[in-house]
């Protein structure tokens, strides 16, 4: 059922959703964090990129919708709230439990549709609604975002050009859309024609190569070189939705109404022409408008379709359509037609609005104070510039007279001193050089002018065409791209300089971590070597040949011990970094305010800790928020901030790594310890009297023991801190906790560093036979003489330093027969003393021997479920030492 | 086969995806030049559009499919 790459994803998508979790919980802090916003979004989009290899429909449609929703979060049209954390975390947990799912079964649970719909709906319901009006808002809101360049849409199909301008008229904002796929999209399974499939209310549509096409037999189909343009009525959101993985690709802007209308086609007056402006300017003038729509029908049906004068009957046409129509507008349409000049693009685009929209000439005249030119006459400077660039020498002639009459009209209507271009217009006819000279230090001296009087662009004024802050060929021809992406586009997916890591089975390092150990073994038998070779072949040359080499192979044994637990080092954070969502959590269930600090995360220890250390932990936090944390007012009552802090501190002593988890909460009260004790049975009433209240307040590590006067579903459920101690010391480590009524608690754990070596103390007991004794369990080393053991009834004891030490012979707890025993009283017992938790326990041994390393390896197979023994190691000269356990025998 | 080239015609049919590109391409390439069919067509991958618009071919049928029919055909005629 799972492949490799199922398994790949599952461990990918699990380091993901941990990174999308974690940064969620800064970003609730910090709602403002716009890097880890962007890491949190990249982690869900990777994510669902992942994810559409499979076939999961409902996982994708969950990742999809919480990524939607980030994407909003993004853009600033959603609010990060704490609820809205709560849902998206809630989502991460539904994924990761899928996630396992996969990993398990290689399919989802069968109730995975409607839990996706059902959370894709509540996750959906965040987003704000595709608003029109917002849309608008946001293209007005940011014009200079997107430069785009709008000439082309003046050579789009005249009907769709003017059926979008009717959309415009109406208060809809018409987008223009420019997509430059990559030319390598296809590659990433992209398809920009059934993109535009989707685009709402598509108005136009036109394709067209960026470059000339390649020769044939050089073609590469799967090189996109298309450049698709659009015009649309949708909301640019929606776009925005829609392109969002490619959107850097896009450029978005608002087309102002006037753009849209433009008249082109063949030079020449239709019949009867001349006659129609007399009329039509008369009824324009008197506002006659349906005179004067019936007038131009009349004129339009006797002048032929591909005319220039037809096309301007049309737009005429079109704007009389309008309940309102426009004076201004009719009338440039009407001055176009009586010049009949080959209005191509900018030029009838400047004639449009410089003179006679009334939207615009206002702005134009307001802003183009004498001095300074209106963002709008800028643009049509530019385009006009763009004019002039070389081109076709057939057309040079036509395009500088009306370049000449544009501009100089441009500069009237601005209140700018015209003379000077006149006089370069006059005097050299028309030299394109020199008129694009002229131009470029008309904008060039504007430059401080427009932008100190810049308001920032009107919906009307500001998207035409040049952004100013790309002046000059930059904005030539296609060049509109050069604004690139809205802010925000997709990140990209790369990491730079991401650090080589080679991921290991854990299996692979541990049978060389078995290697290695067997190494030290085999090691440890050349001093065993170095003596036969003196004792029995009498060549102490040799023996000290052999001890020499043993030192080489020691220095290198160990080094490799150290590098290959230096490999199965992890920090804390492993452990920690699931920390701070399950403290609010529990928090916020509990109605708590607490704020969990992390310490010293980098501390480093062997992976099998730091396994262990996580069930622990999790439930000493539980505990500290369920007992130790008072709710907010209590804490104020107390004098304390409402919100308590949570330090989970790792650090590294010596040997060990000690975790400590401190509260600021109430403390444990011994006395309520007691009574909880007593009442539970779990201590008799007299022997708690004695008990110092350090000692009452470890009562809470008894099994049985819990002070929840409610059992919560969070801790309290009987199986206690015992639980925690049982863990830690299984692992070879403590547990302290100390306490300070009112003011808090601080659980000490203490952990080896690793768990690979054990130090153990050989002894012998049953006439010869060795046993290991782990080191941490020892306490110390007595000889006491028999005298001093006294019987209770059946059992030993000695005092040792005024306490009364229970003693307990080895080879009778092992069930080995004792040695018979000769000798008088004065002999002595080799007595080990070991602690157990609290207790002192004396052990009788034969011999004390060594202490040593060991790598200790458990039973397996069917001395598996073996009693008493924690597991073997191979001594130097070959011979098995049984290591004990300690807790299980006594 | 989305793309299935006859001997007098190159039928274009059906949902052309990126792998139908190549070969387009090459039936267009091949002789005679054969106009092509894209009656049946119900959506042209843009790398198949690309190379409808790049060799230009003599179009016999053009697609019915709304979309198509709105917004590709009059590419594919204008670039004729």
């Amino acid at each position: 059922m799972t492949t490799p790459l199922l398994l790949r994803f599952v461990e990918e998508a699990r380091d993901l959703l941990q990174l999308a979790a974690s940064g969620l919980l800064t970003l609730e802090r910090a709602p403002d964090n716009a890097p880890t916003l962007n890491e949190v979004f990249r982690a869900v989009h990777t994510l669902k990129g992942s994810a559409g290899l499979f076939d999961i429909p409902a996982f994708l449609h969950l990742v999809h919708a919480g990524e939607d929703v980030l994407s909003a979060v993004r853009d600033g049209s959603v609010v990060l709230t704490s609820d809205l954390v709560d849902l998206l975390l809630d989502a991460l947990d539904r994924v990761g439990a899928w996630v396992d799912a996969l990993a398990e079964t290689g399919t989802l649970p069968a109730d995975a549709d409607g839990l996706s719909r059902d959370l894709t709906l509540r996750l959906r319901a965040v987003l704000p609604e595709p608003d029109p009006q917002e849309a608008a808002n946001a293209a007005t809101a940011a014009p200079a975002a997107v430069a785009l360049d709008l000439d082309w849409v003046l050579a789009l199909p005249e009907a769709e050009r003017l059926a979008a301008f009717h959309q415009a008229r109406r208060g809809q904002t018409v987008l223009a859309l420019e997509y430059r796929p990559a030319g390598d999209c296809f590659y990433s399974g992209e398809d920009p024609l059934a993109l535009f499939r989707q685009v709402p209310d598509l108005l136009a549509l036109t394709l067209a190569p960026a470059e000339p096409w390649a020769p044939l037999d050089s073609l590469d189909p799967y090189a996109c070189v298309l450049v698709f343009r659009a015009l649309t009525g949708a909301p640019r959101l929606d776009i925005e939705t829609l392109f969002r993985y490619v959107i850097e690709q896009v450029a978005l802007a608002p087309v102002p109404p006037e753009a849209l209308l433009a008249v082109t086609g063949e030079p020449g007056m239709g019949p009867m022409i001349e006659d129609y402006l007399v009329q039509a300017r008369d009824q324009a003038s008197t506002g006659a408008w349906d005179d004067l729509r019936a007038t131009t029908r009349l004129a339009l049906d006797l002048t032929g379709e591909t005319l220039q004068a037809g096309a301007a009957l049309r737009a005429l046409l079109a704007l009389l359509d309008d309940p309102a129509p426009d004076p201004g507008w009719i009338q440039a349409v009407l001055d176009c037609l009586a010049t009949g000049q080959p209005l191509a693009g900018p030029d009838s685009g400047g004639r449009g609005p410089e003179k006679d929209t009334p939207d615009a000439s206002p702005d134009l005249v307001s802003r183009g104070a004498p001095g300074g030119l209106s963002p709008t006459a800028r643009a049509l400077l530019e385009s006009q510039r763009r004019l002039l660039e070389p081109g076709e020498r057939a057309t040079l002639q036509g395009r500088l007279v009306a370049v000449g009459r544009t501009v100089a009209n441009v500069l009237e209507a601005c209140g700018q001193d015209g003379a000077a271009w006149r006089e370069a217009v006059a005097v050299d006819g028309g030299r394109p050089e020199t008129l694009a000279r002229l131009l470029e230090t008309l904008l060039e001296t504007d430059q401080g002018a427009g932008s100190s009087d810049g308001r920032g662009g009107g919906a009307s004024s500001g998207p035409v065409s040049s952004d100013p802050a790309f002046p000059g060929p930059a904005a030539a021809g296609g060049g509109g791209m050069a604004g690139g992406a809205p802010a925000g586009g997709v990140v990209s997916e790369t990491h730079p300089g991401a650090p080589r890591i080679l991921k290991v089975d854990q299996g692979r390092v541990d049978a060389l971590m078995a290697l290695i150990g067997e190494l030290v073994v085999s090691k440890n038998s050349l001093p065993f070597l170095a003596r036969r070779a003196e004792t029995v072949f009498g060549s102490r040359e040799m023996a000290r040949e052999i001890k020499d080499l043993y030192a080489v192979v020691d220095r290198l044994a160990q080094e490799m011990q150290s590098a290959i637990m230096a490999v199965r080092m992890l920090p804390v954070s492993e452990v920690f970094e699931r920390f701070p969502r399950l403290v609010r959590d529990v928090a916020r269930r509990l109605g708590k305010q607490a704020d969990l600090v992390i310490e010293g995360e980098e501390t480093a220890a062997d992976k099998n800790i730091i396994e262990i250390l996580g069930d622990p932990l999790l439930h000493i936090l539980r505990n500290a928020l369920d007992h130790g944390v008072e709710l907010p007012a209590e804490r104020v009552a107390a004098g304390k901030p409402a919100l308590a802090r949570l330090l989970v501190r790792a650090f590294q002593e010596s040997d060990q790594v000690v975790i400590e988890i401190t509260d600021d909460g109430r403390g444990i009260d011994p006395d309520r310890i007691r009574e909880a004790a007593i009442a539970k049975g779990v201590i008799s009433a007299e022997r708690a009297a004695r008990l110092s209240p350090q000692e009452s307040i470890n009562l809470v590590f008894l099994p049985g023991f819990s002070t929840a006067s409610a059992v919560s579903d969070l801790s309290g459920r009987g199986v206690g801190m015992d639980v925690v101690v049982t863990t830690i010391e299984k692992a070879g480590g403590s547990v302290v906790l100390s306490s300070v009524a009112g003011q808090g608690t601080t659980v000490r754990l203490s952990l080896p560093l690793s768990m690979a070596v054990t130090r153990v103390m050989m002894v012998e007991a049953g006439g010869g036979q060795l046993f290991g004794i782990p080191m941490d369990h020892i306490a110390e080393t007595v000889r006491i003489p028999r005298t001093a053991i006294r019987r209770i009834k059946h059992s030993e004891a000695f005092v040792l330093r005024s306490a009364l030490v229970p003693l307990l012979h080895l080879d009778a707890l092992l069930g080995i027969e004792p040695q018979a025993w000769f000798g008088d009283e004065t002999e002595e017992e080799a007595v080990l003393v070991v602690r157990l938790g609290q207790n002192l326990i004396g052990l009788v041994v034969d011999h004390f021997r060594e202490g040593m390393d060991i790598i200790l390896k458990p039973f397996d197979g069917v001395l598996a479920g073996l009693h008493g023994y924690a597991g073997t190691a191979l001594l130097g000269d070959g011979r098995v030492l049984l290591v004990l356990n300690l807790k299980e025998l006594l | 086969m989305p793309v299935r080239p006859t001997e007098t015609l190159i039928h274009v049919e059906g949902g052309c995806g990126p792998e139908d590109a190549l070969p387009l391409l090459e039936a267009l390439q091949a002789l005679p030049p054969r106009p092509v069919a894209l009656a049946e067509c119900v959506h042209l991958h843009t790398a198949v559009l690309q190379v409808l618009m790049a060799v230009r071919p003599a179009v016999e049928t053009l697609p019915a499919e709304p979309f198509l029919a709105r917004w590709v055909v009059p590419v594919l005629k204008d670039e004729r």
